[in-house]
């Protein structure tokens, strides 16, 4: 028989979320557990670490020096590195510190003693360690992650469709948020996650980042004329889940 | 005897633990924090108003409904909003659905190891497989909920200033309805497993904290109780509490009036215990527990007993609305400044947003989290740890694990308590 691969599931600093998602696939996920062997998953053992993992999944971002050990560690025992999530591919909500004002005010804002703190420019999984798979959003689609993993354990290179949201949307024509003067981003964002936002009235705010060959100055004057919005404000919707994305960082 | 427990499992984010044991006393009990700096108090300076419920809910992803709705009511308070019933009804439904599938996931997958010793949660899922799949079914019971109200169950999406962006399908929830009648038996059946448990004896005197309210085992809206008495509006009581940062600590620790204090499912259980539905009533008093009562790792079977209450709430609100169509009103806003507190009770505690808005965008805000009050509680109890029974009878190891058994009873949220 074959030997089962050995799984990690790791977390660094964000909300762990996409973690929860990975638990909620619930009897599926039980199933998925009886396939691989566990070398780290903290929600749920306290054993040993493994020497090697042949897949880590990796959420949230390092922000703390010992996170930035610990991610160089588990990308160097890893044949495998998939990183999931806003956080770990885009730099999540806490890297909005770094562009609004200065992160070092911020810091003593809410802390009167900031010394021992680390406050680093946060950086996605990405940019300090090579990534082997991603999966994006804030959280993770499970059905997606689901899929992706159980391609790359048959051995396959599962790839993401790069196609926007508004092709899983919906709202079409005369009901589009966009159109409606919402600051809707459905057109220029990656879809997987069947647009759950704008079918809730709730304008898409690219938590899984562009797509790929996206005309970004069409879709801000599109902004700017149907949403009434300034250009402060776009960058503001933009930087919500980071902006350590090539796509939105190249044309802003 | 040096204590060191390097990245305790089975928690939310990430903390060690280290104290010293002399002569059988337990001294410099201390939670370490580890997690990085988010910093979410910060980020939200300059954001509009309804953004901002909407990055909130990142501070965690196991209690994203409560962040979201505390977030919400912060705003709703500082511009003096009416709700309609309607959508307090299903804001309360999202709740429930909340506390249900974050309880299922302590209880069973976090906590239950802890009484078999078990490293791993494999050796209790092929144990106990039955108990397992009845533990998966409630969470996801819990995250259909959610999902039908909220649009999706980790950061939901559908609440907004003043109301909800959208009415839920009616067939929807009488789906999730049913499913909760047809699920009531496996909670009880779960409860019941709680119940059996023998939990480590150790006690000592605390506050219990927690919202109140004379229609129902407040959750969604109350005055704040401390022992049973002092009805205290939520903006009077963070007058009365001082939050401070220790040497080196990025979660801020909580005291009231100079003492220590627990919130969550026991401090809820000890202030409100008359107002449980008769089910999880039931269990209550098989459970022989007699009020007041300082035994903080029954904590995790007062969650159990929650959960049975929960089911219980679920069903009756879900019979409630899914009568006739369900219509919700646009909220009116006439002015975007002012100051608001929001409080509401998250599966391991009352969380607090004290916020302050000027035309529409975030001026400053204070997230008090049930962690980072718990925190200084928790330490006081591993202070006096040398109480528990049978304590130095325990070997390193043994008081190791117990020492991890009550910090996991409390249910910590570290990624909360950071934010």
């Amino acid at each position: 028989m074959k030997k089962k691969p050995v799984i990690a599931i790791l977390s660094l600093s964000c909300c762990e979320g996409c973690q929860v998602a990975i638990f909620d696939l619930g009897e599926r996920f039980l199933e998925f557990l009886t396939k691989v062997n566990i070398g780290d998953f903290r929600l749920a053992e306290e054993l040993p670490d493994v020497k090697n993992y042949d897949i880590a999944i990796v959420e949230g971002t390092a922000i703390t020096k010992e996170q930035k050990r610990r991610l160089k560690i588990i990308r160097e025992k890893s044949k495998i590195l998939i990183a999931i999530g806003a956080c770990a591919l885009l730099g999540g909500p806490q890297e909005i510190k770094d562009y609004r004002g200065n992160r070092k005010q911020l810091m003593r804002l809410i802390y009167p003693n900031v010394r021992g703190i680390d406050n680093p420019n946060v950086k996605s999984v990405k940019e300090m360690v090579k990534v082997d798979y991603e999966i994006p959003g804030c959280p993770i689609n499970k059905e997606e992650f689901f899929r992706v993993i159980n391609q790359i354990l048959a051995g396959k290179k599962p790839k993401i469709e790069q196609k926007p949201v508004c092709d899983e949307c919906p709202r079409k024509n005369k009901n589009c948020l966009l159109l409606l003067g919402k600051p809707c981003l459905g057109s220029i964002s990656l879809a997987g996650c069947g647009a759950p936002c704008p079918v809730n009235n709730f304008p898409c705010d690219g938590c899984r980042g562009p797509r790929k060959g996206i005309n970004l100055s069409a879709i801000k004057k599109a902004l700017k004329i149907k949403a009434r919005l300034e250009d402060k404000e776009i960058e503001m919707i933009m930087e919500r889940f980071g902006q350590k994305n090539e796509i939105i960082k190249n044309s802003l | 005897m040096r204590i060191r427990i390097d990245h305790i499992a089975k928690i939310e984010g990430h903390a060690s633990f280290t104290a010293d044991i002399v002569k059988g006393d337990v001294k410099g009990a201390r939670i370490k924090i580890e997690e990085g700096a988010r910093l979410f108090e910060g980020i939200m300076r300059g954001r509009t108003d309804e953004e901002m419920p909407e990055i909130a809910s990142r501070i965690c992803g196991v209690c994203p409904v409560v962040h979201n709705l505390t977030g919400f009511k912060a705003i709703e308070n500082a511009y003096n909003l009416d709700l309609d019933e309607t959508s307090i009804v299903l804001r309360k439904l999202m709740m429930l659905g909340q506390i249900i599938n974050s309880h299922a996931l302590h209880l069973f997958f976090f906590s239950l190891s802890d009484f078999f010793g078990y490293k791993t949660d494999l050796q209790l899922i092929n144990a106990y497989p039955e108990k397992t799949h009845d533990a998966i079914k409630i969470r996801d019971i819990g995250n259909e909920l959610v999902e039908a109200i909220g649009g999706r169950s980790i950061h939901p999406m559908n609440a907004t200033i003043g109301g909800m962006r959208k009415a839920p399908e009616i067939e929807e929830l009488k789906k999730v309805l049913n499913d909760f009648r047809n699920t009531f038996d496996i909670v009880l059946r779960l409860a019941d497993l709680f119940l059996q448990l023998k939990y480590p004896d150790f006690i000592r005197k605390t506050s219990y904290i927690s919202l109140s309210n004379s229609d129902e085992y407040a959750i969604y809206d109350g005055k704040i109780m401390v022992d049973g008495k002092l009805d205290l509006n939520p903006k009077e009581f963070l007058l009365l509490i001082k939050e401070f940062q220790e040497k080196d600590s990025v979660a801020k620790r909580v005291k009231f009036a100079d003492n220590t204090y627990m919130v969550g499912a026991l401090a809820r259980l000890h202030n409100n215990q008359e107002k449980l539905n008769p089910s999880a009533k039931a269990v209550l008093e098989k459970s022989k527990i007699k009020f007041p009562f300082y035994n903080p790792f029954y904590n995790i079977l007062a969650q159990a007993i929650e959960l049975v209450h929960c089911f219980e709430e679920a069903i009756k609100l879900l019979e409630l609305i899914t009568i006739g169509e369900i219509e919700i009103s646009e909220p009116k806003i006439d002015s975007q400044t002012g100051e608001g507190v929001g409080a509401i009770e998250a599966p391991r505690g009352t969380l607090f947003y004290d916020l302050k808005l000027k035309q529409g965008i975030v001026e400053n805000l204070n997230i008090i989290t049930p962690t980072a009050q718990n925190l200084a509680n928790l330490e006081a109890d591993l202070e006096e740890f040398e109480k528990l029974a049978g304590f130095d009878r325990l070997n390193r190891e043994q008081r190791e694990e117990k020492i991890k058994m009550l910090i996991r009873a409390y249910d910590p949220c570290v990624t909360c308590a950071v934010h």
